[in-house]
């Protein structure tokens, strides 16, 4: 898929239209120019959701009723199609081809993988973000694994509520325990079914992992279960069964559902060592794009194409030895959008590439 | 201070009560009752009142019914060697309309959800045991119990809870399939379905 040409009305404050290289385009501007709303526009249009907020009426021009974001999609060499997303106060309406569509079939259109600030919550933040970068990942090339993941949230709140209403009404560990077996029983099924889906996914990704991209520091992935060292885990469903079994009195104590895979980290080694612990930033960034690169080939190998790969203010903590040889890694395979504010930037890396310089949300053509 | 005079105020609030409405509808629902002629609301009293007065559970399956026990525990061509669970009437009305099904039904009037405070309790549960002894089921033993809760967490988790109460006594339990609805296009089935279905496949 390529995205051909994109333009907005009065989506924050884009002015113009953009016609996108086939592989890097640089978004250039000064700081407060608008460069990430034009990544955000891109965003929206992929994914009905801005990566800056979750109340998207604020992206709406101030005064302004109605923001649209307009992008020209090729899927084949034959098929080109136009997609859409109109925002009017609460409401979003999306459209392929001037045609009106539901989420459902909108989404899967376009893809795009993002690295910005957010995103180095995978590396530095807590083990939600990383249990959320792997299901999103399984979600892209498994799209069912969905309903398995709200399924497993639900049953967890409704143990959760359980456990907590046994705490205030003083019930035996007998009593508790027995209700909760036929919450414990889809827990243990469900269960089961993400770890499946996560170690194959951590494995995918091991095998793509273009660990030293960066010299010689070597990057490496490892998925930690919270049952690791508690019993053979190439049965994970019987050894969850036995330590749910075990842990019914710790769970009613705490109010809470003390094992499962929402408790689940995936571990991100630089050289060895812990990145969160000992990384440096500069470390953490090049750990996150290793990783999403390999994201980027998993996706590729499944469905013999590339998202679309939006990189918000690389620059600013990675030097240009690095975004040369990411560079280099990307080129020929993915249509590259990167926001710069630094001329010295465009100097470099912008032989052969689109370069946009945005003045106030606008396209200022050359 | 009311928004209203105290009846409308308290009209719309007895309104709100009912699943669904919001805050909107009952100002709406509370405005139509009030222009509309006398005899009319009398009629609406009177439905409310009779469905009160006239229905109640049946002591043998919980359906609500004017008889007790309902049409379906009384009736002498039913098969009652089968019973088959569900979580609301209207569930039961789901599956009468196949007309396949001849069997008993059991109705639970709830699924297990610890979030809205419903455990074991608090279904309708406790007198579907004593069923399955002959005596009380003029002599017919039953050997089957089919859970047709609904596809959800707290539905399987009551088929759970009934499987795990019912097996030691020796009674079949059976689960109803999942899967691709009947007379829809491949295309129309969204990717969960379509993946049960694949999962649960059978020889043909």
């Amino acid at each position: 898929m390529l995205l051909e040409s994109l333009d907005a009305q009065n989506f924050r404050n884009l002015e113009g239209k953009l016609y996108c290289g086939k592989n890097l385009n640089i978004i250039f501007g000064e700081n407060g120019q608008g460069k990430t709303n034009w990544l955000e526009a891109i965003y929206l249009l992929a994914t009905t959701k801005s990566f800056k907020t979750v109340r998207l009426q604020e992206a709406i021009r101030f005064g302004e009723e109605l923001a649209i974001v307009r992008g020209s999609i090729q899927q084949s060499a034959e098929i080109r199609r136009n997609m859409q997303v109109a925002l009017q106060g609460n409401t979003k309406t999306l459209a392929i081809n001037n045609k009106k569509e539901t989420i459902h079939r909108y989404l899967g259109e376009l893809h795009t993988i993002v690295f910005n600030s957010d995103e180095l919550e995978i590396v530095r933040g807590g083990a939600e973000a990383r249990r959320k970068f792997l299901d999103g990942g399984i979600v892209s090339i498994y799209p069912p694994f969905v309903q398995t993941l709200a399924d497993y949230n639900r049953v967890i709140r409704q143990k959760n509520s359980l456990l907590q209403s046994a705490q205030e009404n003083g019930f035996s560990v007998e009593k508790t325990a027995e209700l909760l077996e036929p919450w414990n029983e889809q827990l243990i099924a469900l269960a089961a079914r993400i770890y499946k889906a996560r170690i194959r996914y951590v494995e995918r990704l091991q095998e793509v992992l273009e660990k030293k991209l960066f010299g010689k520091e070597e990057v490496s992935i490892r998925y930690v279960s919270t049952l690791e060292g508690k019993g053979d885990l190439s049965d994970y469903a019987a050894l969850l069964e036995e330590r749910l079994k075990l842990r019914v009195q710790a769970e009613l104590a705490s109010g809470h559902s003390l094992i499962g895979t929402h408790r689940d980290d995936l571990d991100i080694l630089f050289d060895g060592h812990d990145l969160r612990k000992y990384g440096s930033s500069g470390q953490q960034r090049s750990a996150l794009l290793i990783i999403q690169l390999a994201t980027l080939s998993v996706y590729h190998l499944q469905n013999h194409e590339y998202p679309l790969f939006l990189l918000d203010d690389i620059d600013a903590e990675l030097d240009y030895r690095r975004i040369g040889q990411l560079l280099e890694f990307l080129s020929g395979k993915t249509q590259t959008f990167i926001t710069t504010s630094k001329e010295s930037f465009v100097e470099r890396f912008g032989a052969g590439a689109e370069i946009f310089t945005i003045e106030n949300g606008a396209v200022k053509t050359l | 201070m009311l928004e209203y005079s105290e009846p409308v105020a308290k009209l719309i609030d007895e309104f709100k009560r009912l699943p669904g409405v919001g805050h909107k509808s009952a100002q709406r629902l509370a405005f139509y009752i009030l222009r509309r002629p006398e005899a009319e609301v009398e009629n609406f009293i009177e439905a409310l009142r009779e469905v009160k007065e006239k229905i109640v559970f049946c002591d043998v399956c919980n359906n609500l019914t004017d008889v007790n026990p309902c049409m379906y525990c009384a009736s002498p061509t039913r098969d009652r060697s089968m019973i088959c669970v569900v979580e609301e009437p209207y569930n039961l009305v789901a599956i009468e309309k196949t007309r396949s099904y001849k069997g008993l039904y059991h109705i639970l009037h709830g699924s297990l959800s610890p979030i809205r405070g419903v455990g074991p309790d608090e279904l309708m549960l406790a007198n579907l045991i004593p069923r399955l002894m002959p005596q009380n089921n003029e002599g017919i033993d039953v050997q089957e119990i089919i859970v047709a809760t609904n596809p959800t967490t707290e539905g399987e988790a009551t088929a759970n809870y009934i499987a795990r109460l019912l097996k030691p006594l020796g009674v079949r339990v059976t689960r109803i399939a999942m899967g691709m609805p009947v007379g829809a296009d491949l295309e129309f089935v969204d990717e969960v379905t379509m993946d049960k279905a694949m999962t649960n496949r059978h020889d043909i």
